[in-house]
């Protein structure tokens, strides 16, 4: 059998991303262990076929109103010369091991869990949007029907229940994983140190340190992402317009 | 290394860098949703830190890994049916308002786990394996799609009918009034003057199943065959449905949705295949192969299984040295640049997939580049003593004088005095080869070596017989164009087609390539053979690595080892020409005969004949409306949509099916008011999948043995009957049997393997008894203990169970149920070598004289035996183009799937929001030569359709395609305003977003009344490659 010419596939490739590499050793600071568990979750992206399996079993586990995600995938066309390709890019709260969502809250309705989830006390909250604003990787609404700060809490209802998250559970591609970041044994500890070179997290530069790890970003998606917003308006084939996009 | 290698590898290192990044869905319709900001504080969330979230269905401990239930929710193993990949879903449901609350995969079912759980595991183990006990979901997850995720919300939509409908005002008139089950089974079987506009026949009159229809042509058959019966597809009833058409009500005329989904591939495997009845075709084999290659089916975006081979490529290209090619009009969702670079995507002009597979097959022949040792094998034996697992007909010697009768068709031992036994040309009249060491003529089935290539007059004593190999002819239909005219074509450089041939053609039989849908083009039975004829270069069949067979099923509805599902006491067999001239050769047809006889030439038919087909639906309308080859009197239609699904249709026929006169009776059976039920007299309310009994099987590309079964794991809906049965499907169709006295239904009417008789008048039976056949299928399975019963959710149907069945069959079909079908453990799928354990026992057909030996009805010519790249054309052999320029028509539609929304899924709020609509992709360069910008309104018009649309600019289309996702631009389910009894159940205004592509139109100038574009061979529905243009437009 000629392999010959796959192992040729690689090496161009391995030169051309080593170029863009900055691995997550060098963006993110050291991640102080607490006692007890961290939780923390690596998106491998090479298996994520942008299918929106996550997003809505996200939303019917977590029930948010319609049209307010706690987690999306976005989906971006990439061309290079002649050659497009797809990268999928699921996005939820990075439960940040030095989250600016915090320091901001009037109340301290938003707080961290002992196992490092970022989370909202809706009795607490005054939906007065501040967090919302902080937070660099726009992982946070306000609530059209509680009109309280509302994100992603790695559906924490479930995990305390022996339960994997909505997201992670459905997975068709099996990208999501999720564990405890302080249990060296756990699938996430030992990915993050197989990979640890190739894992990057979104705006490293924000000092935030992210808790969800990728693998297999290209190195642009990492910070602001230049490009054309989707076609949002809604229109019926008569060219009756529905809803107007923004 | 030369040129073209360079080529294709540059294409394949798509990273890094600067590029252009055009956003997909993240979309946010606050205002479209119930969530309203009403300026007062806002509702109070059920708990301060996990807001409205759904109380956990369990609660595990996660260092003993004990388990408590929650007492309010109930898991139960069901079936989706979001699309027809019909996968194993658990669904999670609350006791108190007996709503499913969320849908997950599950994980006995190889369609939603990556490797499914043995069969024998207890229930609640079942539960755990899925859970973050010691981390034993990340491995163990079972999963479902968005859809899949999503269906749940079908189940209470105010679109659903529940009750019985009959039509008030004219046909499509959307008001309706709902009438006693009774009444209609009245009304249906017995006719009248039902709606004030004169008599209609009931399906009393129609069932006569003696009296010819035409007796001018008796060929057609009785007048039974005035009935249509079309199922969707097998969503596992179908066998039931097929039981009262065929065997009881006695008509010939039923169809599924095949002929407008993807025919062309299967028609187009089944000729490679040597199945031409059942259509068998090809799935690689996923976890060992190295290369695949994939023209005209996108894994992650389409194809089927879709879920299954979403997941088997995202594994594969992050696990395994594995690498693959996409060959597309447009970008599909199984590129990944994150991945890169071992996946590359080629664009494709759209419907030009026959002239890359010829050019592949010219290079791969003229450079020897074949698996010689497996195309010289003439039989099994000699093929496995290779080193393969499969055999073809490469060296089997073919008649190739087209003056000689027997064109096409083999050459027999009989024909050269050869010694045979029985009949001539029958099983023991041996076909022949040519041996390789003597080059004497030989029985193919004992020869170790033949002659791959042959072209010569044999002769012996008197007799001249012309004869090719298949493996000449296919090399002479390849070499009928040189490997610039086919890239001239299909527009793919002639550099990245040799490449492409090399490197498919680098990996032994650790390759392979398959096709589907985007073959739906008016050359599709041959682009698609064409395709799937590369698999037969590399000898991958049955092998570790290559091309694969199902693994099969343990059959419910059979002659099976508990009830005798398939034969009853008085069936019929029907007889006739189906309307859509399937199966049947026009020769044969008394309208050929009388122009003979007239010294006419015979040719063309009226209308085109498709002898190699299976029934048609894409063919059925049309020729009912036309009443070619006759009219219908009545079609009962199961949750069919052709109007919506098949291209064109609308046009050419919508107009007239609300015509009584044209098609008297029309009743349909479904859940909700589709593009098709709409103009029905009669609507029958249907269970969902949820709510319903059956049994289907998986897709190819499964290797073990599949039965997937499905109950009522939640209360039906609809309305009961008298005696307390849904009313839904099998209710209907069982009380029509009964009134009309019909065979096979009723008291005694299925007999048991002790041969006591049994009922069939209960919507469950059939399912039921079926449970039971798969139950004691080879090793019968064991009885449920009550700790299954109690975690799965099946206490609830016993007492069902219990009524309808025999008492040792209650705990085995309960077994099956908890687990939601019965399934092979995944260790059966290999040998101990690895080998894939269910074989494709037929051998590779390089020419099939089944079609090699027909004419087609229209021009009279040979169909070519063999792939060969004839173009888009006109039933009459026209080229496309030469029909519909390219100055006028400068663009070419191209239909691709939904990752997200299926034809029947647009009701869920919840998957709609996520992408809400379907912009059409168009090339940006191509775009900017018309002023066209991404979000700019444009028309776009074929020769006898137009719709208005948005359009995405984008980089990853070829230049001249519209691409159009598949399942936007809805009239009904939900997107237009009903009324029943005078009550207003008000249209969702967002079901109607987006086009279809199907409503633009291309009629076939060749034809004589009103037909869509079917391909010119198969009559399977033309939805690549039309003929369009755009223009921007300002509203």
């Amino acid at each position: 059998m000629d392999t010959s010419k796959r192992r040729l596939l690689g090496q161009i490739a391995a030169v051309s991303a080593g170029a863009v590499f900055i691995p997550l050793a060098e963006a993110d600071g050291d991640n102080t262990p607490t006692k007890g568990k961290r939780y923390g979750m690596l998106i491998d992206l090479r298996r994520c076929v942008g299918c929106q399996a996550c997003t809505v079993a996200c939303t019917i586990e977590n029930q948010p109103p319609l049209g307010q995600f706690r987690t999306t995938v976005n989906q971006y066309e990439v061309t290079e010369g002649d050659n497009s390709a797809f990268m999928m890019l699921p996005r939820l709260c990075n439960h940040c091991e030095n989250p600016p969502c915090i320091p901001v809250c009037p109340t301290g309705a938003t707080f961290q869990r002992q196992d490092g989830i970022v989370v909202v006390n809706n009795d607490w909250c005054v939906g007065c949007g501040y967090c919302v604003q902080a937070c660099p990787y726009d992982a946070r609404f306000l609530n059209h029907e509680t009109n309280t700060a509302d994100k992603c809490t790695f559906c924490a209802h479930r995990l305390d229940a022996g339960l994997l998250p909505a997201c992670v559970e459905t997975c068709v591609g099996e990208a999501r994983i999720i564990g405890d970041l302080n249990d060296p044994a756990s699938r996430i500890s030992q990915l993050l140190a197989q990979y640890r070179d190739d894992i990057k997290v979104l705006r490293p530069s924000m000092g935030t340190q992210p808790r969800v790890f990728y693998l297999g970003m290209n190195q642009a998606f990492a910070e602001r992402i230049r490009g054309e917003a989707p076609v949002r308006t809604l229109m019926t084939d008569s060219g009756k317009e529905l809803h107007h996009g923004h | 290394m030369d040129k073209s290698k360079r080529r294709f590898i540059k294409g394949a290192a798509i990273t890094g860098g600067a590029g252009l990044f055009v956003a997909g869905y993240s979309h946010t319709l606050g205002q479209l949703g119930k969530g309203v900001v009403t300026g007062s504080s806002g509702t109070v969330t059920d708990s301060a830190i996990h807001g409205n979230s759904l109380a956990p269905e369990l609660q595990i401990d996660l260092k003993t890994g004990i388990m408590v239930a929650n007492a309010e929710q109930r898991l139960a193993n069901s079936m989706c049916l979001g699309c027809w990949t019909r996968c194993g879903v658990r669904t999670r449901i609350d006791n108190k308002t007996d709503k499913i609350l969320r849908i997950t995969g599950n994980p006995y079912h190889p369609l939603s786990a990556r490797e499914h759980l043995n069969f024998d595991t207890p229930i609640k183990e079942s539960l755990l394996h899925t859970s973050a006990y010691q981390e034993q979901g990340l491995d163990g997850r079972s999963t479902a799609c968005a859809r899949g995720n999503a269906m749940l919300e079908l189940l209470d939509s105010p679109h659903r009918v529940t009750h019985c409908l009959k039509r008030v005002g004219p046909r499509g008139s959307g008001k309706w009034q709902t009438i006693a089950f009774e009444q209609l089974l009245q009304e249906v079987v017995e006719g009248g003057d039902l709606f004030g506009e004169g008599h209609v026949d009931g399906l009393r009159a129609i069932r006569d199943i003696k009296t010819p229809l035409d007796a001018d042509n008796p060929e057609y058959g009785p007048k039974a065959n005035q009935l249509l019966v079309t199922n969707a597809s097998d969503e596992g009833r179908d066998v039931f449905i097929k039981r009262f058409t065929f065997n009881s009500f006695g008509t010939r005329n039923f169809a599924n949705h095949g002929s407008y989904c993807g025919f062309t591939y299967r028609a187009g495997a089944g000729a490679l295949l040597d199945d031409l009845k059942k259509y068998s075709h090809l799935k690689p084999d996923w976890d060992k192969a190295e290369f695949l290659l994939f023209i005209g089916t996108s894994p992650a975006q389409s194809g089927n299984p879709f879920k299954r081979q979403a997941r088997q490529l995202a594994h594969d290209r992050s696990e395994r040295n594995f690498s693959y090619v996409v060959v597309s009009p447009m970008l599909p969702n199984s590129s990944s640049l994150a991945a890169a670079p071992d996946n590359l995507w080629l664009p494709i002009r759209p419907a030009t997939d026959a002239s890359l597979a010829m050019a592949m097959l010219r290079w791969i022949i003229d450079n020897q580049r074949y698996a010689q040792a497996f195309l010289t094998a003439p039989n099994a034996k000699a093929a496995e003593a290779a080193g393969y697992r499969g055999f073809s007909n490469a060296t089997f010697l073919i008649h190739s004088d087209e003056q000689d009768p027997r064109y096409g068709q083999y050459l027999h031992a009989s024909e050269l005095g050869l010694p045979f036994s029985g009949e001539a040309f029958g099983k023991e009249d041996p076909i022949l080869v040519q041996d390789n060491d003597s080059g004497k003529l030989v029985p193919a089935g004992k020869c170790n070596k033949a002659r791959l290539e042959v072209n010569e007059v044999i002769t012996q004593g008197a007799i001249n017989i012309r004869c090719q190999s298949s493996f000449s002819l296919l090399a002479a239909s390849a070499r009928s164009q040189t490997i610039e005219q086919y890239s001239a074509e299909c527009d793919i450089p002639v550099a990245d087609i040799i490449a492409l041939a090399d490197k498919f053609t680098s990996h032994g039989t650790k390759a392979a390539v398959i096709t589907h849908g985007g073959t739906m083009s008016t050359n599709g039975f041959y682009s698609a053979w064409a395709i799937m004829m590369l698999n037969a270069m590399i000898g991958n069949i049955n092998q570790p690595g290559g091309a694969l067979a199902k693994g099969g099923a343990y059959p419910a509805f059979g002659k099976g080892p508990r009830y005798n599902l398939a034969e009853f006491d008085g069936m019929v067999q029907p007889k006739g020409v189906f309307l859509s001239r399937s199966k049947f050769p026009y020769e044969k047809s008394s309208e050929f005969k009388r122009k003979k006889a007239a010294g006419e030439s015979p040719y063309p038919a009226k209308e085109p004949w498709f002898p190699i087909s299976s029934p048609l639906l894409s063919e059925h309308l049309t020729a009912a409306v036309a009443g070619y080859p006759y009219h219908l009197k009545a079609w009962i239609n199961h949750m069919g949509n052709p109007l919506y699904g098949q291209t064109g249709l609308v046009t050419a026929i919508g107009a007239q099916l609300k015509d009584p006169k044209v098609l008297p009776l029309l009743v349909s059976i479904d859940s909700f008011i589709n593009e098709t039920s709409a103009l029905s007299d009669y609507i029958v309310p249907d269970t969902l999948t949820y709510e319903s009994w059956g049994w289907t099987s998986a897709w190819h590309g499964t290797m073990t043995k599949v039965s997937t079964g499905r109950w009522p794991i939640v209360s039906p809906r609809v309305e009961h009957t008298a005696d307390g049965d849904p009313v839904c499907m099998e209710s209907f169709l069982t009380n029509v049997a009964m009134k009309l006295g019909l065979p096979g239904f009723g008291d005694n009417a299925v007999q048991a393997a002790d041969g006591s008789m049994h009922p069939l008048t209960r919507a469950a039976d059939y399912s039921l008894y079926g449970a039971a056949n798969v139950a004691w299928a080879g090793q019968p399975v064991p009885d449920i203990n009550d700790e299954d019963r109690r975690w799965s959710g099946v206490e609830r149907i016993i007492p069902e169970l219990k009524a309808r069945l025999q008492p040792e069959e209650v705990a085995k079909t309960a077994y099956l149920f908890a687990r939601g079908g019965r399934f092979e453990p995944i260790s059966k799928a290999r040998d101990a070598e690895g080998n894939p354990t269910h074989v494709w026992p037929k051998p590779l057909m390089l020419w099939n004289p089944e079609v090699g030996s027909r004419h087609h009805s229209q021009s009279g010519e040979f169909l070519s035996g063999c792939p060969r790249s004839y173009g888009p054309r006109l039933v009459n052999g026209q080229p496309l183009r030469e029909a519909f320029s390219q100055e006028q028509w400068p663009m070419l539609l191209s239909s691709y799937k939904s990752h997200v929304q299926s034809a029947m899924s647009i009701g869920s709020d919840r998957l709609r929001q996520v992408h809400p609509n379907n912009p059409v992709r168009i090339n940006k360069t191509t775009a900017e030569s018309f002023g066209i910008h991404t979000g700019d309104t444009v028309r776009i018009s074929t020769p006898n359709g137009s719709v208005i649309a948005l359009v995405e600019c984008v980089s990853g289309i070829h230049p001249e395609c519209i691409a159009i996702e598949h399942g936007f631009g809805h009239k009904e389910l939900g997107a237009r305003d009903t009324v029943i009894n005078g009550q207003l159940i008000a249209a969702n205004p967002l079901t109607q977003v987006g086009v279809n592509l199907n409503d633009l139109s291309i009629l076939d100038p060749s034809r004589h009344g009103r037909y869509p574009l079917v391909d010119w061979a198969s009559g399977s529905a033309a939805r690549q490659g039309l003929p369009a243009k755009i223009e921007k437009v300002s509203l």
